[in-house]
């Protein structure tokens, strides 16, 4: 039985390398049938907000690519409700379907995992 | 870095083949690339073509071998959408080739 | 599964710290290292905080990144060479580092 492995990615999406990081780590994952979960976490859900346009800044399509991630097989998608509150956007407001977790969820969803990976 | 001629034209390749610029390509570049591989593209092979060029569309990335079979299957059914039909149109690596031909990037979470 | 987390930022600059406090569980261990040794300067919020989670939560410190930051070890917290980190981190089902 493959290790489950909980991605946690906690960066905004143009902060630097870590969102595009975490995202190629699920991806790959997936490609490969591994059981993959990814958590957005503090600034991490900004990058669900929907209709950003990274082109004005020169940047890759970010949002697109997370709309992959189903067909990469990766259904266990789930943002930290307080990140969101802090934050100011809501569930309906995201470009994905997440599972959004309280602070104890987010233990929970810690400890359900093999491994875990933040960036 | 090596090239493609397709007539009077020398389209610029990367070390695995693949277009170096996206904006060069056209049906007529993808037969051309399809024939250094030793393939003659048919309307199955076109519609496969077609289906990776929406996916990068939507997705802006090139599909590994497991999301374009689920693609496949969403779009055109599961007689189409199996490792079987793709593996038999593009020479058992249907990800990669299919990606070259489609004038995309390679696919990068492929092996 | 308990988690030990690693953290190397200093908690007034960053919210690393205050992520991990939120999804830590009851039986997961947290150790500092680098700047972030820095929670446990007497008289902040940061200290008092970590001196507040039940005891079944282990604290850890790198004792080295400590002394060098002329910090003491707080009762609560249990100070760690580089061999008991390493030993640590078999101790439980997994690690995570936050980067």
């Amino acid at each position: 039985m493959a290790k489950s492995l909980l991605i946690v990615s906690r960066q905004a999406p143009w902060a630097g390398p870590a969102a595009r990081e975490a995202l190629d780590i699920a991806l790959a994952g997936g490609a490969f049938d591994l059981p993959i979960g990814l958590l957005f976490l503090d600034d991490g859900v900004f990058q669900l907000v929907a209709g950003q346009q990274p082109q004005r800044i020169e940047q890759k399509d970010l949002g697109a690519n997370l709309q992959a991630l189903p067909l990469f097989g990766i259904e266990s998608l789930y943002a930290a409700r307080h990140s969101l509150a802090e934050r100011g956007l809501t569930e309906e407001a995201l470009s994905l379907p997440v599972q959004v977790l309280d602070d104890t969820g987010l233990a929970a969803l810690l400890d359900q995992y093999d491994q875990v990976i933040t960036l | 870095m090596s090239m493609l001629s397709l007539g009077e034209r020398q389209i610029p390749l990367d070390k695995d083949g693949y277009l170096v610029d996206r904006n060069d390509w056209s049906p007529e570049v993808a037969e051309a690339l399809a024939a250094q591989e030793g393939l003659t593209l048919t309307p199955e092979h076109w519609e496969i073509l077609g289906l990776l060029r929406d996916f990068y569309a939507e997705f802006q990335l090139s599909p590994a071998t497991r999301p374009l079979i689920r693609y496949a299957a969403q779009k055109l059914g599961p007689e189409k959408g199996n490792s079987l039909h793709l593996n038999a149109l593009f020479k058992g690596t249907p990800a990669k080739l299919a990606a070259k031909l489609a004038g995309l990037p390679k696919p990068t979470n492929c092996l | 599964m308990a988690t030990l987390h690693l953290l190397s930022h200093s908690p007034f600059a960053d919210g690393r710290l205050n992520s991990c406090l939120r999804l830590l569980g009851a039986a997961d261990g947290l150790l500092l290292c680098g700047d972030a040794v820095y929670a446990l300067q007497p008289g902040t919020t940061q200290l008092q905080i970590l001196e507040q989670l039940p005891a079944s939560i282990a604290l850890y410190v790198l004792e080295e990144d400590l002394q060098a930051r002329a910090l003491p070890v707080p009762a609560r917290v249990q100070a760690v060479d580089y061999p008991a980190f390493v030993e640590l981190c078999g101790r439980y089902a997994k690690v995570n580092s936050w980067l």
